[in-house]
């Protein structure tokens, strides 16, 4: 009993130190780089599900979707060049406004080596880290929009802070009509909330969100979520609105690392 | 000197345990995923209540700590208390039948996951207890396992 009564004062010291100071940080750096092996064998029944999903492939399979693929490349080109015309056409108009510079940003790929073992805390273990160039803040993107940020850097790996962890907000506007709100995580991996939106505002289920580039964490214009319901609470002067994150929070595997153009130059990064 | 306990068994039975908790699921499984550190914190203590007292308990929540990312001492503190219960019991236990600390295990789990919820809705957002029957569930269904490889040790 007395031993129970110690470790529960200590446990009480420990989580008051932790709160106020960053004296425990030094540990925990030292133990991501320690558990690093752990999430790799941890990651391996993924691997081999993958590899023997691919070796047991029909080619037939193989073959329809590699025609799929190289339809999609088609399309995918074909509307990178109308991209190029109407980004062009953009910059055209925002130096006639005398508007500031618009970034272009180049990307690095990486893959997630590891998630948070509890739902919790929303983060993930990536395999780049500082020697390729991953710095503390910066955006990271999966194909369809923005999945979160790092907020740790080791040599060959970080970690980064999913945008549905409940502690992460970012900067958003709505694209029909350039509304400007911060999107809250919810630890649920399938909504994002809007908070203080003014009952008489213009947004609507259906809208799209993209990060508004306010705070200059996040680089503008990229999806973030749409709008699924907006709640008139009873009473409240604001109404309650939920966004599904276009990224897939849960299922990607490969992911991009923003650099903005401050940090052209990186290894490995596409421009 | 005391044994200390720590034998290739015991190392291996908490690698394993960390793994487990390590390995990525998608979605809402994640929900469903039973807190390996606990269980084979309480199936060691239960069966080798002899070597195992408090400070293992701590430990272990000093693991899942960092493991988990959490504040460090959160669970420090929940493990500490949990591990507590077996520990009072441990002579009583062994001698139950499986489904008993099948039931054991439920209980704890419920416990351990209300105190975890109340703990964590210090810093931050309320939390969703949805889930607690569920993780207990899948828990004492997963326990056998943990029950039949520490007998066997033992």
């Amino acid at each position: 009993m007395r031993r129970l009564l110690f470790v529960v004062m200590i446990s009480f010291g420990l989580m008051a130190a932790n709160s106020y100071t960053q004296w425990f940080k030094p540990i925990n750096d030292v133990f991501e780089t320690i558990i690093l092996p752990i999430h790799w064998v941890a990651n391996i029944p993924a691997r081999v599900s993958r590899w023997s999903s691919f070796r047991v492939a029909d080619s037939a399979d193989l073959q329809m979707e590699n025609t799929r693929l190289a339809q999609e490349n088609l399309i995918h080109r074909g509307q990178i060049q109308r991209m190029a015309d109407l980004a062009a056409e953009n910059l055209r108009l925002r130096l006639l406004l005398n508007a500031t510079e618009l970034f272009l940003d180049s990307v690095l790929v990486t893959e997630v080596i590891g998630v948070s073992p509890t739902p919790r805390r929303h983060t993930l273990v990536i395999d780049r880290g500082s020697e390729d160039g991953a710095y503390v803040g910066q955006p990271l993107l999966d194909a369809e929009g923005l999945m979160g940020q790092i907020i740790s850097v080791y040599d060959s790996h970080s970690i980064a802070l999913l945008i549905t962890d409940s502690s992460h907000a970012i900067p958003v506007q709505v694209l029909r009509n350039g509304l400007r709100s911060i999107a809250e995580g919810t630890s649920n991996y399938n909504r994002l909330r809007l908070r203080f939106i003014s009952s008489t505002a213009d947004i609507r289920a259906g809208d799209s969100l993209v990060s508004s580039g306010l705070g200059e964490r996040f680089p503008p214009g990229y999806p973030v979520g749409k709008v699924i319901a907006v709640t008139q609470v009873l009473g409240a002067n604001f109404v309650d609105v939920e966004v599904e994150p276009t990224a897939q929070i849960d299922r990607s595997k490969h992911l991009l690392l923003v650099f903005t153009l401050d940090d052209v130059g990186v290894p490995g990064s596409l421009q | 000197m005391k044994y200390s306990g720590i034998t290739p068994a015991f190392v291996l039975s908490i690698f394993t345990a960390l793994v487990l908790q390590l390995i990525p699921v998608s979605g809402d499984l994640i929900y469903w995923r039973p807190n390996f550190l606990l269980l084979i914190m309480i199936a060691w203590i239960i069966f080798k209540s002899d070597q195992r007292s408090i400070v293992f308990a701590a430990s272990m929540g000093l693991l899942a700590d960092l493991v988990f990312g959490s504040p460090l001492g959160v669970n420090i503190l929940l493990f500490s208390l949990v591990g507590a219960v077996p520990l009072y019991f441990s002579g009583w236990l062994v001698y139950f039948t499986l489904a008993h600390r099948c039931l054991f295990v439920f209980l704890l789990v419920i416990f351990s996951e209300l105190m975890s919820k109340f703990l964590f809705s210090i810093w931050q957002a309320p939390e969703n207890y949805n889930y607690i029957f569920i993780v207990a569930l899948v828990s004492s269904v997963v326990w056998p396992l943990f029950d039949i490889l520490l007998r066997r040790i033992r």
